[in-house]
């Protein structure tokens, strides 16, 4: 991050720079800012608001309770099994299609309108028409995360694929390379770090698109819960859920984007 | 060696002017097909399924009788002021944030863990605090869709060379000056391409809200469908909110190519 060095405020690097060691400003200030918005989070609502309200000492506290139940983890697993599952198999579709599309121009006109306007689409929108054909289980969501992923999958896909150098697809037809070979021997190589920023993309939109499905179909799982336990005021319980999700949802983005600089530190990724 | 020189053949024949009859044709023959599937299947799966004419005619009664207009203002006055608000406090925090690398360097993992947390999560917590009304549908929506223009600011206002910083200080540029002449320029660009995703994120932002705090408007119509299965209703809906979102895309891509052209015209 050649950019971060060139900050704003000249003033501050010197003097950060001249901090001994590894305890510069720069890593004590999260630390500080994270308590700070704890204090006053527990502080405005021990003064300001009635008791209900989730505030960082009774989530801690609520922890144990939370933790030891047995729903808890039926809905950990129901839940994040379901992503998992939904995410290979859209990406898997998602891969297969995308090349398809970025290796032959007919079938990419064909197909596109159809992609793209669905990948315009927000597919929250979905849901309801989803759950009206597939019914009030856990199997919408199941479709939902899957579309999640497969369209930003086969976006980025055909999008890598098409853009496969000259060089390569001219090298290999040197060598022989037959048509599955130009397909998942070069192009799909190739179009990797694309590939993983749309499974990337994909694992954003699925974790909350499950959470969608669950609270407007009614499927047991994290996301019910949150709703439920705050239903029943116990706003502290729902919020150890919430804080569960976001531990989660931040170390799968941490680690696709770990991945991807590990794959190929070139590129940066789509956005959205 | 027929496999090269189809492949070839194949490559050679796109170059030829004939190509673009081939694109036109997949495109009208792609939506001619699905349209006359969904005609013949229409029927074949009970009340789960409706035929396409049916789901246009339905969409036209529920324009004309009222109900989706109605709800169609309901849904765009939340979508602007989640928009406005959009820009306004991203461009702003994104603003604040990099003009201190301290305050940033404090703040930023916090707005990332944010960016990453499956905003829906958190609409009870919004909604114990400021209810279930307009403004806290407002704040979730800006929550899902405040994030590219806020990150896109900052990384505009980070990514300002150190030289325009330095010359600016060397002919003496005070804070208004500094902002007008050098950071206000440069940033723009930056914060525009956040704008143009939001434009299409916004509308995310408000079905969300609308969905999971006390229903209303579009999502409200549709809900409505779901539960008493009226499949005409929700394939009509569904079909309108794509249309919408697909203008709205494309608005964002128009905004882009102005952008993309004024920059050329300004960097010369």
């Amino acid at each position: 991050m050649a950019t971060l060095s060139s900050g704003l405020e000249t003033g501050v690097n010197r003097r950060a720079g001249a901090a001994a060691g590894w305890l510069t400003r720069e890593r004590v200030a999260p630390v500080v800012a994270g308590l700070a918005i704890l204090l006053v989070w527990e502080v405005v609502v021990a003064t300001q608001l009635p008791d209900f309200v989730a505030r960082p000492s009774g989530i801690i506290m609520a922890v144990p309770e939370t933790v030891s139940s047995k729903e808890f983890w039926f809905d950990v697993v129901v839940t994040l099994g379901a992503i998992l599952e939904g995410v290979v198999i859209g990406s898997v579709a998602g891969v297969l299609v995308g090349v398809a599309m970025g290796r032959v121009r007919e079938l990419n006109w064909f197909l596109s309108t159809y992609i793209r306007a669905l990948y315009a689409l927000p597919l929250i929108a979905l849901v309801p028409i989803v759950i009206i054909w597939v019914g009030y289980s856990s199997t919408s969501r199941l479709v939902i995360v899957i579309i999640s992923v497969f369209l930003p999958v086969a976006v980025t896909t055909a999008d890598g694929t098409r853009a496969v150098s000259r060089d390569y697809i001219d090298v290999g037809r040197m060598f022989g390379a037959r048509t599955h070979n130009m397909w998942f021997g070069i192009a799909l190589p190739s179009a990797m770090p694309f590939i993983v920023a749309g499974i990337e993309l994909g694992f954003a939109r699925g974790i909350t698109n499950a959470i969608a499905v669950e609270v407007l179909a009614s499927v047991p799982g994290m996301g019910m819960a949150v709703f439920t336990k705050s239903n029943e005021l116990n706003e502290n319980g729902s919020m150890v859920y919430v804080v569960c999700l976001a531990i989660f949802a931040v170390s799968v983005r941490a680690g696709m984007i770990r991945f991807r600089h590990w794959l190929a530190p070139w590129y940066r990724g789509a956005t959205g | 060696m027929a496999t090269h020189e189809s492949f070839a053949g194949r490559a050679n024949r796109f170059r030829t002017t004939n190509a673009w009859w081939i694109r036109i044709a997949c495109y009208v023959s792609s939506i001619v097909l699905l349209l006359a599937a969904w005609q013949a299947f229409g029927n074949s799966f009970g009340v789960l399924f409706v035929p396409f004419t049916t789901t246009m005619l339905r969409l036209w009664e529920m324009l004309v009788d009222g109900p989706l207009l109605a709800a169609l203002f309901v849904s765009g006055e939340l979508y602007l002021v989640t928009l406005v608000f959009n820009i306004v406090v991203g461009v702003t925090i994104g603003l604040l944030l990099a003009r201190s690398k301290l305050i940033s360097a404090a703040f930023e993992p916090y707005v990332y863990i944010l960016y990453a947390t499956p905003t829906i999560s958190l609409v009870p917590f919004v909604s114990v605090l400021f209810g279930f009304e307009f403004w806290p549908r407002v704040v979730v929506s800006v929550l899902i869709s405040i994030f590219p223009i806020l990150l896109g600011t900052l990384e505009g206002a980070r990514s300002i060379p150190r030289q325009h910083l330095d010359v600016a200080a060397i002919f003496g540029s005070n804070e208004r000056q500094l902002w007008r002449d050098v950071i206000i320029p440069y940033v723009t660009p930056f914060a525009m391409t956040g704008i143009k995703q939001s434009i299409a994120l916004s509308m995310v932002g408000t079905l969300v809200a609308e969905f999971f705090l006390n229903p209303d408007g579009i999502a409200a119509l549709m809900l409505e469908g779901t539960t008493v299965v009226d499949t005409a209703k929700v394939m009509a809906i569904t079909v309108f909110v794509a249309a919408i979102a697909v203008v709205l895309v494309g608005i964002g891509e128009l905004v882009e190519w102005f952008l993309v052209r004024w920059r050329h015209s300004a960097v010369g």
